[in-house]
């Protein structure tokens, strides 16, 4: 049978070529046969972490001998995003503008990745650019924990910066630094902003998955809304549940979401859904054009006003903070003037790390009494729950 | 190609043999009728409960926008399984179509942004038809493969087109002009040459009396600030039935996918028909993605789709490979969809609705059928009319998995009735003898 064979042969072609595309990513034992990978990434050939250290020149944790910054020496950084990587106009768009800042002061050779789709390789991303002669990689996400929980002990020159996430038993002398965020904290004093806005005594809370992290977020918020007015409603929704981690990638959800709790009298919603996000802001000006009461949205990570579309931008009431975009600029000048520590640096409020946006000048008003609050988080006399 | 069990069945028009005689009018009235009775006993639920989410016309109006995408994925699977392919590649052509109309709709204007989701899915559909048809690789192979090329190749040309312009990797820039709304005058408020007109709709909603208050609120609905785009979409449901069942190219495609051998000794073209039926697909399921950026989101994400192509598969078997059937599908779909978004509380007393739909179900049969068979619906009305009264809330888990639940379990009770076309999946080289 001439056909069957010849649909044979097309079959195993198309599944070899399904083979080849997957060890095209790393020579790990890919997991994910299935994944297709940009060119632009597509990596020739990985080295085994085994030969690997001869390759580094400079090995990068010896602080004694410091290159000065201005000397000219160059030092390679790599950083993975999470899923959906530069652009997307919040998380990984702040560590895109810490690195880009550093970029310009430092003579520096980076080198940036973004996962697949779904992320399934993120972790084969981390070890492959490892293994190219990098002095410094950052993790972008709470979700590399593991990977790099494998990765950094193969690789000791190399140092490694991870936002978002717990590894334990770090010190100074470690190659990792878990950057970690009080992101309770900011959300609690956008809470009470909304508090404080809230004409409807109704305020909505949208998050991208129902994860600790993103609880995180709800429970700041909810705590500054009650801090400032015990009696205002908050209406809560997640888009979706772990492991479907499609929550933060889908604007059509966010948007109906938001769009059913400004149509309940919900007047400010604030959202930790990532790329879902978008779907708020589209929300917010499409309610308030067709029924004329003006409603906010609230933005996160990144200062969303500032990305944000001319047309949306006065519907961003404000934006939760996370200087994701600092914790990767110092700790890029930490290893260009070579004092590079391991262990764990906490940003808070206190050191700003977190914090609420003003731009648009919507909330001008209220910045005092924010400020006080603010002051109280840092004092201690308020304490922010917080869910992790 | 030994044809296996009976599925060659005498290739015609009937539903299952029993049911041989109904007349395509009685058929429609039919399905009006079971919606009606649908809606009713919503409202009354609704009423009982008091979760007026349940029947609101915000409710409804999200479910048509989040039903849109699943109803043209649908009806593109409708036009390849009729031909005799199967499409597992609906979620690709719909990635496709996400980010052709977000690309056409940035660079030229929403409507192009429409047509060129449309060419984009269309594109995969005909790489599907080449692979399926002319080299007869196996359908679900090329199907799965076209998923995987989908993405890459839209984030390869994401980083080349959107990288530079206000978007990444994977998204776009905001897409600034959206489709143009309407809102019909007298039925929903709208106005006409600026002077506002009565909202017979709205005011029928407004009176709060079960029934006549749902009736308005989905009345409402479809005609208050509704996109042009959505319009069309459910415009298109006549329209493939027209085409498939009224004309000859439509008898001539449905013959394909019946009994490919008889078509072929009458003279059709048995390889162009397909061509036509999987690349049609490709370019609905496309008309799919486009409107899931310029209608739901407004913006292209990698991975928007969600898996929307699939459930739009399960909607096409659900409705029974047919048009009015696919929007029953899709138009469940987005409901408990709309629903578990808007009001998670509300999905609470979907439960009390379920068990007694399930419970009207049983009794249907039991009237009509062999007593046995009502078992089955009645035993599950049971034990969901117990779950609703033994607890105050459905734990969110659940209600994140709702509108594939609803999905399936309508599917189990309604599969024994169920025709797919004959010759679908199986592949056919020209002058074969059987």
């Amino acid at each position: 049978m001439r056909i069957k064979r010849s649909t044979t042969l097309l079959c195993a072609g198309l599944a070899a070529s399904l083979v080849l595309a997957a060890c095209g990513d790393a020579d790990e034992p890919a997991d994910e046969p299935a994944d297709v990978e940009e060119p632009a990434e597509e990596p020739e050939d990985v080295e085994e972490p085994a030969d690997e250290p001869e390759d580094v020149e400079e090995p990068a944790d010896e602080p004694v001998d410091d290159p000065a910054a201005d000397d000219g020496e160059q030092v390679a950084v790599g950083l993975v995003y999470d899923i959906g990587g530069r652009g997307d106009l919040s998380f990984n768009d702040a560590a895109a503008a810490g690195l880009d800042q550093a970029e310009a002061e430092f003579d520096l050779d980076t080198t940036e990745l973004e996962p697949s789709e779904g992320g399934e390789n993120r972790d084969e991303l981390l070890r492959l650019v490892s293994g190219e002669g990098v002095d410094l990689v950052f993790a972008v996400g709470f979700a590399f924990e593991e990977g790099l929980g494998s990765t950094a002990p193969d690789f000791p020159d190399v140092n490694y910066g991870l936002i978002d996430g717990f590894l334990p038993d770090l010190d100074a002398d470690s190659n990792v630094v878990a950057l970690g965020f009080a992101e309770h904290e900011g959300s609690f004093l956008v809470g009470a902003a909304a508090a404080l806005k809230t004409e409807n005594n109704r305020v909505g809370f949208i998050g991208g998955v129902e994860i600790p992290l993103i609880e995180r977020f709800e429970a700041g918020f909810i705590a500054g809304v009650e801090a400032v007015d015990p009696d205002i409603e908050i209406d809560r929704a997640y888009i979706s549940q772990p492991p479907d981690f499609g929550g933060f990638t889908d604007p059509a959800a966010g948007r109906e979401i938001a769009t059913g709790m400004y149509g309940n009298g919900a007047d400010i919603v604030y959202h930790a859904a990532g790329g879902s996000g978008a779907g708020l802001f589209e929300a917010a000006r499409e309610h308030s054009e067709s029924t004329g009461d003006k409603v906010w949205a609230i933005g996160v990570d990144s200062d969303q006003y500032l990305t944000a579309d001319e047309e949306l931008q006065e519907y961003i009431l404000t934006s939760m903070l996370k200087r994701v975009d600092v914790a990767v600029y110092e700790t890029i000048v930490a290893q260009v003037e070579g004092r590079f520590e391991g262990g764990y640096r906490a940003f808070d409020l206190e050191t700003d790390g977190v914090g609420y946006a003003t731009s648009g000048g919507f909330i001008d008003d209220i910045v005092d009494e924010l400020e006080e609050l603010k002051a109280q988080v840092i004092a201690g006399d308020i304490v922010v729950p917080d869910a992790m | 190609m030994s044809t296996p069990g009976p599925a060659l069945a005498p290739a015609t028009e009937t539903a299952p043999s029993r049911r041989r005689l109904v007349r395509p009018s009685r058929r429609w009235s039919r399905a009006l009728l079971i919606a009606a009775a649908g809606l009713a006993l919503l409202s009354l639920v609704a009423e009982f409960t008091g979760a007026s989410e349940l029947t609101s016309s915000g409710t409804f109006a999200a479910a048509f926008r989040l039903a849109t995408p699943i109803l043209l994925a649908g009806l593109g699977g409708l036009f390849a399984e009729r031909v005799g392919v199967v499409n597992i590649g609906l979620e690709g052509m719909m990635i496709l179509g996400t980010w052709f109309g977000a690309w056409g709709a940035l660079t030229y204007g929403p409507w192009w942004g429409a047509l060129l989701g449309v060419v984009g899915g269309a594109i995969g559909g005909l790489v599907h038809a080449i692979a399926t048809v002319t080299f007869g690789i196996d359908q679900i192979v090329s199907g799965v493969a076209i998923n995987i090329l989908a993405a890459g190749v839209a984030r390869f040309l994401s980083v080349i087109h959107f990288a530079d312009a206000g978007g990444g990797a994977n998204q776009s820039a905001r897409i600034p002009e959206s489709i143009p709304r309407v809102t019909f005058p007298v039925l929903a408020g709208g106005e006409i040459a600026g002077v506002s007109t009565p909202n017979l709709f709205g005011a029928l909603e407004g009176t709060r009396i079960p029934i006549l208050s749902e009736l308005g609120a989905l009345g409402f609905a479809i005609t208050a600030n509704v996109s042009w785009l959505l319009l069309i979409s459910y415009a298109l449901v006549p329209v493939v039935w027209f085409v498939l069942w009224r004309t000859t190219i439509g008898l001539r495609m449905r013959s394909v996918g019946e009994h490919p051998v008889a078509a072929e000794s009458l003279g059709v073209n048995v390889y162009l028909m397909k061509y036509l039926g999987v690349s049609i697909s490709g370019a609905l399921a496309g008309l799919g993605g486009a409107i899931l950026v310029l209608e739901a989101a407004g913006i292209y994400r990698e991975g928007q789709t969600g898996g929307r192509g699939f459930i739009a598969l399960a909607a096409l078997i659900f409705g029974n490979w047919r048009p009015t059937g696919v929007l029953m599908g899709a138009g469940l779909f987005g409901y408990a969809s709309a629903l578990e978004l808007r009001s998670g509380e509300s999905v609470h007393s979907l439960l009390l609705f379920v068990a007694l739909s399930l419970a009207i179900l049983a009794v249907v049969r039991f009237v009509r059928e062999r007593q046995a068979t009502a078992l089955v619906p009645l035993g599950l009305a049971a034990v969901i009319g117990w779950a609703y009264v033994a607890t105050d809330s459905v734990p969110s888990q659940f209600v994140f998995f709702t509108p594939h639940l609803t999905t399936l379990v309508v599917l189990a009770f309604f599969s024994q009735r169920l025709r797919p076309p004959a010759a679908v999946g199986r592949p056919y080289r020209r002058g074969q003898q059987q």
